[in-house]
C-alpha cells in the first residue's frame, strides 16, 4: 500500500521533482524555483529607488545636452548651394548648412522664388519634405505642415516656425548666407 | 490577547509596506512622464521648460529616497513619544 502511495506521489510529482528529472544542467545550479522567483519587498523598494535615480539622471542628461546645444554659438559663412540653379519650379532639394551635419531644404516655388529652411521639424526633429501637390512643407511623423513662403506652421503639433536659412542669388548662383532660428511659439 | 495584538501589529506593518510600495510606483510613473516631457522639450527646442522638469524629477527622486530611507514601519516598542502599548507591558 505504501509502495503504491509512493509511486502515485512520484508520478504526480511536484515542481522540484520535475526540475530534478528534466534538466541535467540544473545539478550545477541547484536553486529552488521558489527561491529564484522570490523578490522581497525591501529588494523591490530598492529597485524602485534605483529606477527613480536612473530616471532623474536621464532627464538631467537630456536637459544638459539640449542646453549645451543651444549655447553653441554658430558663425555663418556664406556658401553656394550646388545644384540650386538647375532646380525646376515647384521642386526641392536638400543641402547642408551651416555645418555638414545640419540638413536643410531648398524649395523653388512655382513662381520661381527660392526659400530655404532647416529640415528639422520643430515638433520632434523629424525631417520635413516638400509636398508638390499641396505646395507646402510637411512633416511625415505627426502630420504637421509649414507654409513654404514663410516657414510658419499651417497645422499640426509643431510649436513654432521652421528655422529659416537666409539665401541670396549672386550671378545666378544661390548662396546660403545665414540661419535664423524661430523663437515664436505657435507662429502661424 | 497578546497573540491578537501581535497579529494586528503585523497587519499594520504590512499596510505600511504596501503604502510605501504604492507611493514608490506612483512616483516612478510620474518620473517616466517627466522624462518623456523632457525628451519632447529638448527635441522641440523649448528650453524654458527643461529646468522645471529636471527639478521636478529631482524632487521625485528625493521623495523616493526619503521613503526608502526613513518611512519604515517601526516597532510598537519604539514609538516617537515613548508610549508603550498594552501588549508590550
Amino acid at each position: 500500500m505504501n509502495d503504491l502511495k509512493n509511486t502515485i506521489n512520484r508520478v504526480l510529482s511536484d515542481e522540484g521533482d520535475v526540475r530534478a528529472a528534466t534538466a541535467p544542467y540544473q545539478a550545477d545550479f541547484p536553486y529552488d524555483r521558489d527561491e529564484e522567483a522570490q523578490v522581497t519587498r525591501r529588494e523591490f523598494c530598492n529597485f524602485l529607488g534605483l529606477t527613480s535615480a536612473a530616471l532623474f539622471i536621464g532627464a538631467g542628461g537630456f536637459a544638459a545636452k539640449a542646453a549645451l546645444d543651444a549655447r553653441k554659438s554658430e558663425s555663418f559663412v556664406a556658401a553656394p548651394i550646388d545644384g540650386a540653379a538647375a532646380l525646376v519650379p515647384n521642386s526641392s532639394m536638400n543641402f547642408n548648412y551651416p555645418a555638414a551635419g545640419d540638413s536643410a531644404i531648398l524649395v523653388r516655388t512655382s513662381d520661381g522664388t527660392y526659400h530655404a529652411y532647416g529640415q528639422k521639424c520643430t515638433h520632434l526633429s523629424c525631417p520635413v519634405y516638400y509636398s508638390r501637390d499641396h505646395q507646402r512643407l510637411e512633416c511625415p511623423c505627426h502630420e504637421g505642415a509649414f507654409d513654404v513662403a514663410s516657414g510658419n506652421v499651417l497645422y499640426g503639433p509643431p510649436p513654432r516656425a521652421l528655422d529659416a536659412i537666409e539665401i541670396e542669388v549672386r550671378d545666378g548662383q544661390v548662396w546660403a548666407i545665414g540661419r535664423r532660428a524661430s523663437t515664436d511659439e505657435h507662429a502661424s | 490577547m497578546r497573540a491578537d495584538n501581535k497579529e494586528r501589529s503585523s497587519a499594520g506593518q504590512a499596510a505600511v509596506w504596501q503604502a510605501r510600495l504604492i507611493m514608490l510606483v506612483m512616483i516612478n510613473i510620474a518620473q517616466l512622464w517627466i522624462l518623456a516631457a523632457t525628451v519632447d522639450a529638448a527635441l522641440a527646442g523649448r528650453y524654458t521648460v527643461l529646468v522645471p522638469l529636471v527639478v521636478g524629477s529631482g524632487v521625485c527622486f528625493l521623495v523616493t529616497l526619503s521613503i526608502i530611507r526613513w518611512w519604515r514601519p517601526t516597532s510598537r516598542k519604539k514609538t516617537s513619544t515613548g508610549y508603550v502599548r498594552d501588549n508590550d507591558r
